[in-house]
């Protein structure tokens, strides 16, 4: 078994010192002695290889090469990436396609030419001289072993700093320094080793065995996680000494890397997908109807995710809370925004200046443009479909489908009815038996947001007629009835069941995979801690950077013999 | 303006390609036959009865029913088919099959209480795959087996030849994006909703004719492509025994597909086709002819093309409609839905549909322009038109299907045929219906030579426990 752990180490990982070799000498040795107390066998989740997301990939370029002045909205589209559950990163539905191979190749290209440009470009890229042969070959072979270790995210071993030196000396030979530069950067970038995060695990040990993950993929898993992006040069150092082992260390490094502003890009990509705030972007959301919002333009839901990505950012992340997404009136607006909330418009109505939304009316991120409108028709506002997006969203819960001879139409009053509330309409449509077995849930949670019409505009009539929007929560640990949009998010904000669904999705968003079962006492513990804390969000982070399934990895079972192919 | 290689070449970074294309009939040794194409031009919303179906006076209801196209005067068409009057010697217009694997499905998930139910989502899930949808908590139903395209895709790629391509618009009737190709269970086909970006990709393996310039630098550096490639592909290889099982597969796979664009590149004499496609008219006519230019310079077999929804007031009706309402009111006396039938709406529908009839035969067109062999590119083309529903009031039998083009001859066109409604279905509730839809996927594989006899799901229930078969060709369709 030692020799096996020695073999692990000294093929792929030689030169790289991950682990101190005395510590796995010694893990090695309680394993084969059969000492195992002191071996962390506690149930740590699969950890199925991720390809980075389209976000982390573009991120990924752009911390790396910050001077390359490649616009990433100049490059060519990627394909979406599929989701599940809301998530674009779940490992699951990552499988290859041909366009994105191409893409790949394309954006490699465009940055390697970009990057190695002209002499001067490649002078600077090096830093230092290629005029002699001899200068030729030290300067190549540290080019490849720094930019190796920067795309790769790790030190490169032995074998692929031979492996990308040759490479680098025929393309040399066949054309001249700088088009190896530019061939081996091109290279690189459609590596596994950059567009994955392969973690390799110890083969012979025990299945259920679980050892602290090699210190570089640890910071990967870090970086990714918080920042959604590569290492920085501290988490590399930090790496390099294997101080990304203990739970100290890991929260440490965690808490320094929340402080970065890097940080606001996982905080508003987690939230995003989860509450779905892209959604206000799709195109039935490009227009309202005249009776709804005659001003609402094809801007305007540009305008409500800005405000969304804002108030997360600045909100939640500065040591936001759960409490603060449901309950804060901070918000950030530009002139359109604030017409629709009826306060006063910046003095350019195309910055976004921060407020305070009118108390009373609107607090958190349920009263806001983008969950409010995202979550109705443009002509109308259907109780339903906010209830339904709320709870798939807030609660985790399952969508309710309609049944196939379901009217999905929006309900209209009656010719010589007289004027009747959305409300009243809904009631009438959803009022069979058969309808009830899911209105009585999705209806209470919609109704309670009727005094926000289909552009978020708060209303206390329609019609000329009161509105009620009394509501419940029905099947949540919310006991009590609801009065209206601010007394949901009030409840909402301290709900257990909110807690849990949040865990959930966090952990599923930092490991790129659901839940398994073995991890369920980890997201109990976790949500515990969460509401102890009225839902910090920073502190949840820490704790699963420092939780057992986050910072293990299971040995791989298997009987395969380590190797090369070609 | 036309799109033309060296337009694109900064943005693919492959600054010193510069090829002409020209223009010249595409010739092939004679007597082989010219490979069959097809293109799968899928619609939203299905077809309203009264706009799509043709009266068949004194044909029989009980049984399989044909009427010959060729002699029936445009003004007898139904409005939209109509615009298609023109190729009606290349048209076998199908009416009457259902989406029995959709009806298994939603028996299924009616009976254990759990699943995505939506008819979209069902029906975008089934139309390419005739299989059973993946359900994921938290996410619309989505493919739950490789798509027939994709399907076809793999067993007609070869170096210089993209498997398939994926073109049109994300569908989202209901919110999340519900796509109809599929590489795999729950793996949504990319799709590319920009004709310029479409275009850049399949000249990623157009290769120009060669020339006898001394190359530049610029030229030799492009010319090392399949190099890198090649390199990146070993460093896929290198990696992959490490890492577990399914971790292997994936980079495997990711490797295969390096080595398929690798293999691409230095595949295949130059092109003897027109590499332009002009970039003026509607998106959707773009592609059409992007299409045309992909089949004429043999850069892929396979086409799948996703119809944008129009909004109304596209087609002259009021903007405070959407098209999505106007669904649910278009058909007079449609059992479900219990909504008012609405004229307007089902005029809305039927000019929706009209106006895919157009860039149809568009389609149609374009093909046709270019001469291959002893006749066209349409004559060895097959062009599928079908929707996630049979009708907008989110129906899943009595579907309406076209087959265009000359499919090579295996498809005997120029009919509008009629299925009888005489097989079980899974669902309680319903009559009898017509085929199972499966069974006109496996007639496409066997256009394409193939030997199978299904596709997707293979058999069903009904609730008396009658077995229902999914299976076999479409024979009546055939021309032998």
């Amino acid at each position: 078994m030692l020799s096996t752990l020695i073999s692990y180490l000294s093929r792929e990982h030689r030169g790289l010192r991950l682990f101190s070799m005395l510590t796995i000498a010694l893990l090695a040795a309680q394993l084969e002695c059969g000492d195992s107390s002191r071996v962390e066998t506690d149930p740590v989740g699969s950890a199925p290889l991720r390809r980075l997301s389209n976000s982390e990939y573009l991120n990924a370029l752009a911390d790396l090469f910050p001077a390359s002045a490649i616009a990433v909205s100049s490059l060519p589209p990627l394909p979406a990436d599929s989701e599940v559950a809301g998530f674009s990163n779940a490992a699951e539905a990552q499988q290859p396609s041909d366009l994105r191979i191409a893409r790949f190749e394309q954006i490699a290209n465009l940055y390697a030419a970009a990057l190695a440009k002209d002499a001067a470009a490649v002078h600077s890229l090096v830093g230092c001289d290629y005029a002699t042969p001899t200068e030729g070959t030290t300067c190549a072979n540290k080019f490849v072993r720094e930019m190796g270790s920067r795309v790769f995210r790790r030190p490169l071993s032995i074998e692929e700093q031979d492996r990308l030196s040759v490479r680098f000396a025929g393309w040399q030979a066949d054309i001249d320094f700088e088009a190896a530069v530019q061939l081996t950067i091109a290279s690189m970038l459609q590596s596994p080793q950059f567009l994955y995060r392969p973690e390799v695990a110890p083969r012979s040990l025990n299945a259920a065995t679980s050892v602290p993950l090699e210190p570089y993929a640890m910071a990967s898993r870090l970086s990714f996680f918080l920042w959604e992006s590569v290492p920085d040069d501290a988490l590399f150092a930090a790496a390099a000494k294997d101080e990304l082992r203990t739970e100290e260390q890991l929260r440490a490094q965690g808490t320094r890397m929340l402080a970065n502003p890097r940080a606001r890009r996982s905080i508003w990509s987690f939230h995003r997908q989860w509450l779905g705030l892209d959604r206000i972007l799709s195109d039935e959301h490009n227009s309202r109807t005249e009776e709804v919002d005659p001003l609402w333009s094809a801007q305007t839901p540009v305008a409500a995710s800005h405000e969304s990505r804002l108030f997360i950012e600045n909100v939640l992340g500065n040591g936001g809370t759960l409490r603060d997404l449901f309950l804060s009136r901070r918000a950030f607006v530009n002139g359109d925004l604030a017409r629709i909330y009826g306060i006063e418009a910046p003095a350019d109505p195309n910055s976004f200046v921060e407020v305070l939304l009118p108390e009373g009316q609107r607090a958190g991120v349920l009263t806001r443009v983008a969950f409010l409108a995202g979550y109705s028709h443009r002509g109308a506002t259907s109780p339903p479909v906010r209830g339904n997006g709320l709870g798939l969203r807030l609660l985790c819960r399952l969508p309710f489908s309609p049944p196939p001879d379901a009217d999905l139409s929006q309900p209209m009053a009656s010719p010589g009815d007289g004027p009747k509330t959305n409300r009243a309409l809904f009631e009438a449509r959803t009022a069979p038996t058969s309808c009830m077995s899911c209105h009585r849930t999705l209806n209470g949670v919609g109704f309670a947001f009727e005094n926000f019409n289909a552009a978020g505009a708060f209303q206390t009539s329609e019609q000329g007629l009161p509105i009620d929007a009394r509501g419940t929560l029905v099947g949540t640990d919310i006991g009590r009835p609801i009065d209206g949009a601010l007394d949901m998010s009030s409840a909402l904000s301290e709900s257990k069941d909110v807690q849990r669904c949040a865990t959930e999705r966090w952990v599923r968003y930092a490991l790129g995979r659901a839940p398994e079962s073995t991890e369920q006492p980890l997201l109990a513990e976790l949500r515990d801690k969460f509401g102890e804390t009225h839902g910090d969000i920073a502190k949840l982070m820490l704790d699963i950077v420092t939780s057992k399934t986050f910072r293990l990895q299971r040995a791989t079972p298997t009987t395969a013999k380590f190797g090369v192919s070609r | 303006m036309k799109l033309q290689r060296r337009h694109l070449l900064q943005t693919l970074g492959l600054g010193a390609l510069t090829g002409l294309g020209f223009r010249s009939p595409l010739s092939h040794a004679d007597g082989v036959t010219p490979p069959l194409r097809i293109v799968f031009f899928v619609t939203p919303h299905g077809h309203v009865p009264r706009g799509w179906k043709m009266p068949m006076p004194g044909q029989p209801t009980e049984a399989f029913a044909e009427l010959a196209l060729v002699g029936v005067p445009s003004a007898d068409f139904s409005p939209v088919l109509q615009p298609l009057h023109p190729y009606r010697d290349r048209l076998l217009v199908v009416e009457g099959l259902a989406r029995t694997s959709a009806l298994h499905d939603i028996a299924e998930i009616t009976r254990t209480g759990t699943g995505d139910l939506n008819n979209h989502s069902i029906g975008v899930a089934h139309v390419l795959t005739g299989g059973i949808a993946l359900q994921r908590a938290g996410s619309p139903c989505t493919g739950g087996m490789r798509s027939i395209d994709q399907e076809l895709a793999v067993r007609t790629i070869a170096p210089g030849r993209f498997g398939s391509r994926v073109y049109g618009f994300d569908y989202g009737p209901n919110g999340p994006i519900v796509p109809f190709s599929f590489l795999g269970s729950g793996q949504a086909t990319p799709i590319v909703a920009s004709p310029r970006t479409a275009f850049g990709d399949l000249m990623g393996y157009y290769h120009p004719p060669a020339t006898s310039d001394v190359p530049t630098r610029e030229a030799r550096l492009a010319a090392m492509r399949p190099q890198v490639l090649d390199a990146v592909a070993r460093e896929y290889a290198v990696l992959a025994p490490q890492l577990g099982t399914e971790a292997q597969q994936k980079l495997l796979d990711h490797r295969d597909l390096i080595r398929q664009l690798q293999a691409s590149l230095g595949a295949g004499p130059s092109a003897k086709c027109d590499p332009t496609v002009t970039e003026v008219d509607h998106v959707v006519t773009q592609f059409m002819r992007l299409t045309k230019m992909a089949f004429a310079c043999d850069l892929t077999r396979v086409v799948t093309f996703v119809a944008p929804v129009l909004e109304p007031a596209d087609l002259g009706y009021p903007a405070s409609e959407t098209m999505h309402g106007y669904a649910h009111q278009s058909i007079e006396g449609a059992p479900s839905c219990g909504q008012t039938f609405n004229p307007m709406a089902e005029k809305a529908l039927i000019d929706l549909n009209a106006w895919y009839a157009g860039q149809f035969a568009t389609l149609l067109r374009e093909l046709d322009s270019v001469a291959e062999g002893t006749g066209t590119l349409l004559d060895h083309t097959l062009v599928v038109w079908t929707s996630e529903l049979a009708t907008p009031t989110h129906e899943h039998t009595n579907t309406c299907t076209i087959l265009a083009g000359g499919a090579n001859n295996f498809f005997k066109m120029g009919r509008y045929v009629r299925y009888p409604t005489v097989a079980d279905n899974p669902l309680p509730k319903l009559a009898r219906v017509g085929p199972a839809h499966n069974r006109l996927l496996v007639s496409l594989l066997q256009a394409f030579g193939q030997s199978d006899t299904s596709f997707g799901l293979t058999s069903s229930r009904t609730r008396d426990g009658l077995a229902i078969s999914l299976t076999g060709a479409l024979t009546e369709l055939h021309r032998a």
